[in-house]
């Protein structure tokens, strides 16, 4: 089995807002690093998100203030957050926006010149910063011109499939680049998961195709802790139609600046659900209050409910909603005029790998930022409090990652771990009977939407979980390539993929069924009133190679819940 | 039934194969579908191999350019046409890897080289006070999304790497649009050849974020660079000292053709409708013939033409290679001229039979009068052959009864097409002369070379421009491409010239106005 191997002080996982941020901070301390992404640079899903990054620079509402933010942040994900964790968010979310402008963002100004701010849901305050609806699109840029100033090594389209282990420590990872089929191995002194989400194991979501939850599965099998795992975002307001847009992110902005929610009656619906925030409740509340509509047949044609913003000035729309005008006149639908037909949409995982305060895991030299994490968030992530993640725990992790490759050496390597590894992809290739990735994937993401969904029940979590366990056990190492080529190989990229978003979405499932009560984003139709839950699940792979899972203490600074 | 299209999709692994191949392959249609959705569905049911780029599917990511119908767009905001044979290629000028993935290395190269990222001598404050006002047009330029399907299109990329293509120049303009940023990105402009763009708009049409790429970024860069005074080529300082000194960007040689005419008048017995005839330099001065052309078409179809005697030059080549004083004088004149005339003839409505006067009419001159004022030019400006087909109506034209019995193919001009949105009308015209056999040629809207100041700056550069038209055109089989631009018709003429396919270059008022001489004998 040959392969090639290549050596670096600092190596970052993923290339999207934590994962470019991270390595421009390692850069900065005089070490060699080098940057995986999966994709093309600048291409990641970063780039899509839209409505903005949550800075309590109070440059609209002058009480602002990181402590409020802290509040927001907490109370809107149900108390589960790691408050350490979120206290850090809110403490450095505008040096990191300070950073992005010296880098060179271009936010939209307030009349002073500062960075103007907009409503979202669940916040004291107008708190977002933005740029148009393309926020996450001008900071994946922004980070692709600074990545192009420095000293980072960008390894584009290579695609990490292990995290090796050595020595009780952090290796490397092993890797195959995607253009050209050639297995890699990187050994550097600390590695940092920047993987992000893995919006990609449901069948409708706002996610890129990369989100599959690589960072996950490939934490998991190293022995990282994961947490709240069966927290996950739906978005409330995901494109309907037509089929393939299904599931396209429609900005929470739309709402923030003053759309509201209709169904087939007219009736503005959310008066009936929370009439004090009306359209701006949690995103959890929200999505299940269009559902229910939908559910209770008050729903629209394609299956969502009304979003409309018509009764706004065009200019308004125009300035500050441009994307989702491109976004629907694709669809045929002017959105300065009618309404748009939404429903909700796999958005974010909240949960992910456990964290402290230095962005570490559990694992030494391993560091993780960015939506793979776990812990900032708790049960429901506010609009606006994912991008500045991003930023605060992508320079922390490159930060701490930096320290940690100046402190030690690189470890060992074993080369019968790289070597197996190698065979297993390689036997994807080779195998004469098996299973196709695309029906795997179909399958596995079928189950998810219609058994691990908005509205949980117990039967219904049990039989995801029966099923991940046997799709794990027989799908898993009988899937098969159908044409044996490995240049650049989507089929073979599936296959890989697959057994990440198998393990992933297995955590989930495995976590929902323990959390017997409602909260955050974990609604059960058949909640046990007794359970709290103030409480975070943790997973890890124990010593059997079985799931271990287990309640933990909320970590609590400041705020007690309830 | 379901419809199917038929895909053909160019593939290639260069592990194994020797040459790229087409493959075909039959897509389930369903309305609104995309040619992403075309990929994933033959990737879904023929081919998981089958290598193409994408990620976000909503004309957020920039990964999934590729060719289609011979054209660079992001798959994902393509619609697939319901009725027509689909083609896919990889993009131009990047390496294959396989099939439609192809090496951006050249493009990140190119992008790194100049300095991509906003270059500052100091730390900011923070906060940093930045009014709207300051980045209003940095806003407007840095939607970029980095699909690179520009650079594929672009016809001076496909001749020269020395030119780094659309997406990289309009990168250095985003960069000296902001305040903050410090490098003099206006030599690093001249430095990546500025001048070399032709202006065709290419680039803008195809941008899935319509970034407005020749105005915002190539013609503000050489603005730019004249101000900081770096003189212009020789070529075209001649055309711009030419329009300061005579109105006119060439010199005289044959009698020109307001000074011929003897009244401005050509008025008809009953008159459905009057217009202004707005000749440009090359018609007045080098193409005499074809300006009465016009105004015998016109007046056969029964409109009044005035034409103005004292007209002045658009300053089209003013505008496109950053002379903005000359231009903006120009475009002073020319509005005051053609008002006057207006009001003198009672007429509302101006006719341009030249395709780069009509774009700087409509283009430049218009938003500029109208900040400059705060009202636009008082008339309308409409291309010939758009004004035949939506003023007098096509029903309306008197049919041309003269037989041409020629093969005719069209170039469309780029700022006639792309500049004016003219596309359809000058076919359809050609298409009433009798004998005609009117072929299309499936680059007709590929630029000849000669805009932009590049005929006049880069002769080698624009005739290599021009000789990769001239194949196409050639291509098509026809025995003559007409077209409604004098540049084009002279840079065309140039290169037919040492055509061995005999292939004849005419301008569409003169083929007009001999069917309808000829249907009079």
């Amino acid at each position: 089995m040959n392969y090639k191997t290549i050596m670096c002080d600092v190596l970052v996982v993923g290339a999207g807002g934590a994962g470019c941020r991270a390595a421009i901070e390692a850069a900065s301390h005089n070490l060699d690093v080098i940057m995986l992404s999966k994709e093309l640079l600048g291409k990641a899903h970063t780039a899509m998100a839209e409505g903005g990054y949550n800075v309590s620079l109070g440059n609209v509402d002058p009480d602002d203030n990181p402590e409020t933010h802290f509040k927001d942040t907490i109370v809107g994900g149900n108390y589960l957050n790691n408050q350490k964790l979120a206290e850090i968010l809110v403490r450095d979310a505008s040096e990191r926006v300070f950073d992005l402008e010296e880098y060179g963002a271009v936010f939209d100004r307030t009349p002073e010149g500062k960075i103007a701010q907009r409503p979202f849901g669940k916040q004291s305050w107008r708190r977002t910063a933005y740029a148009s609806d393309r926020t996450g699109s001008e900071i994946m840029v922004t980070l692709t011109e600074a990545i192009r100033k420095t000293s980072v090594r960008v390894f584009d389209e290579v695609f990490a499939t292990k995290i090796l282990v050595e020595e009780g420590r952090v290796a490397g990872v092993t890797a195959i680049d995607l253009k050209y089929g050639d297995y890699l191995v990187f050994r550097a002194k600390s590695v940092v998961m920047a993987t992000g989400g893995a919006g990609r194991i449901y069948e409708v979501t706002s996610n890129a195709q990369l989100d599959v939850g690589d960072g996950y599965g490939m934490a998991y099998e190293a022995g990282c802790e994961l947490i709240d795992m069966e927290m996950i975002q739906f978005h409330p307001t995901g494109q309907c139609a037509p089929p393939s847009a299904k599931g396209r992110l429609v900005t929470e902005a739309v709402r923030g600046e003053g759309g509201i929610l209709l169904n087939n009656k007219g009736e503005r619906f959310m008066k009936n659900y929370y009439p004090e925030v009306m359209e701006l409740a949690g995103r959890d509340q929200v999505a299940r209050s269009i559902m229910t509509e939908v559910v209770e047949g008050r729903g629209s044609p394609d299956g969502g409910v009304y979003l409309s913003i018509a009764h706004l000035p065009k200019s308004i729309v125009e300035f500050r909603l441009e994307s989702m005008i491109e976004q629907f006149e694709d669809a045929g639908v002017d959105i300065r005029e009618e309404p748009m037909q939404v429903s909700p949409t796999c958005h974010h995982f909240m949960g992910g790998i456990k964290i402290d305060e230095e962005s570490g895991t559990n694992i030494p030299g391993l560091y993780a930022s960015g939506e793979c994490t776990g812990g900032v968030h708790g049960g429901n992530r506010l609009g606006g409090n994912a991008l500045a993640d991003t930023q605060v725990y992508g320079a922390l992790s490159g930060e701490s990652a930096a320290n940690f490759a100046k402190e030690n050496t690189h470890t060992g390597i074993n080369q019968d771990v790289i070597v197996k590894e190698f065979e297993k992809l390689e036997a994807m290739l080779e195998r004469k009977e098996g299973i196709s990735p695309a029906d795997a994937r179909d399958e596995l993401t079928k189950l998810m939407w219609e058994k691990v969904q908005i509205f949980r029940k117990e039967e219904d979590m049990q039989y995801a979980v029966k099923e991940l366990r046997r799709i794990e056990k027989d799908v898993v190492p009988n899937i098969k390539v159908d044409v044996r080529v490995k240049r650049f190989n989507p089929g073979w990229h599936q296959a890989m993929e697959f057994e990440h978003m198998v393990m992933t979405a297995r955590m989930v499932a495995e976590a929902a069924v323990i959390r017997k009560g409602s909260r955050g984003a974990h609604y059960r139709v058949d909640a046990d009133p007794n359970d709290k839950g103030y409480y975070n699940i943790v997973i890890r792979k124990g010593e059997d190679g079985k799931m271990e899972l287990r309640k933990e203490d909320l970590v609590i600074t400041k705020i007690i819940p309830p | 039934m379901t419809k199917t299209i038929k895909t053909k999709v160019l593939r290639y692994n260069p592990d194994s194969d020797n040459e790229p191949y087409f493959q075909d392959f039959d897509v389930e249609y369903e309305p609104g579908m995309t040619v992403l959705d075309a990929l994933l569905f033959i990737q879904d049911k023929f081919d998981s191999s089958l290598a193409f780029r994408w990620e976000c599917r909503g004309g957020q990511c920039g990964s999934c350019a590729v060719k289609v119908n011979t054209i660079a767009r992001i798959a994902c905001r393509t619609k697939v046409e319901p009725d027509e044979e689909l083609v896919l290629e990889p993009l131009e000028k990047m390496p294959v890897i396989k099939d439609l993935v192809v090496d951006m290395a050249q493009t990140t190269f190119r992008l790194r080289r100049i300095r991509p990222y906003v270059a500052r001598d100091k730390k900011p404050e923070r906060p940093e006070i930045i009014h709207a006002e300051e980045i209003e047009k940095v806003r407007e330029i840095r939607k970029c999304i980095e699909c690179s399907a520009c650079l594929s299109n672009c016809p001076i990329v496909h001749e020269t790497w020395d030119y780094p293509g659309p997406m990289i120049i309009r990168q250095l303009a985003r960069l000296e649009l902001d305040p903050r940023d410090v490098e003099d990105r206006v030599a690093m402009a001249m430095n990546e050849s500025i001048y070399s763009c032709t202006t065709c708009k290419m680039c803008e049409d195809i941008c899935p974020k319509k970034i407005k790429i020749p105005a915002l970024a190539v013609e503000l860069l050489r603005a730019k660079a004249v101000e900081a005074g770096y003189p212009l080529a020789e070529g075209q300082q001649g055309f711009v000292d030419q329009i300061n000194k005579t109105g006119r960007a060439v010199p005289e040689k044959n009698p020109p053709l307001l000074k011929a005419i003897e009244t401005e008048e050509f008025f008809v017995d009953n008159p459905n409708g009057r217009v202004a005839f707005f000749t440009g330099c090359l018609i007045d001065y080098r193409m005499q013939n074809t300006g009465k052309a016009l105004i015998d078409v016109l007046n056969r179809n029964n409109i009044d033409v005035v034409v103005p005697k004292e007209q002045w030059c658009c300053a089209s080549p003013a505008f496109r290679t950053g002379d903005l004083n000359t231009a903006h004088a120009a475009a002073r004149r020319v509005t005051e001229i053609f008002e006057e005339a207006c009001k003198k003839y009672d007429c509302d409505t101006v006719v341009v039979a030249c395709a780069g006067c009509g774009k700087t009419l409509r283009e430049d001159h218009r938003p500029f009068i109208e900040e400059e004022r705060g009202e636009p030019p008082l008339y309308k400006v409409y291309d010939m052959a758009e004004y035949m087909i939506h003023v007098i109506g096509k029903e309306n034209i008197v049919p041309p009864k003269g037989e041409i019995k020629m093969k005719v193919t069209y170039h469309e001009p780029c700022h006639l097409g792309r500049g004016q949105h003219v596309f359809d009308e000058p076919i359809e015209v050609l298409k009433l002369i009798p004998g005609v056999e009117y072929i299309e040629d499936p680059y007709k809207n590929r630029c000849c070379g000669a805009g932009g100041g590049v005929r006049a700056g880069q002769r080698e550069l624009s005739q290599k421009i021009a000789t990769t038209r001239k194949e196409y055109i050639e291509a098509t089989g026809a025995d003559m491409v007409t077209t409604e631009c004098p540049f084009c018709t002279i840079q065309l003429n140039d290169m037919m010239k040492e055509s061995s396919t005999g292939m004849k270059v005419r301008y569409i008022p003169d083929l007009l106005a001999e069917s309808y001489r000829k249907g009079d004998a």
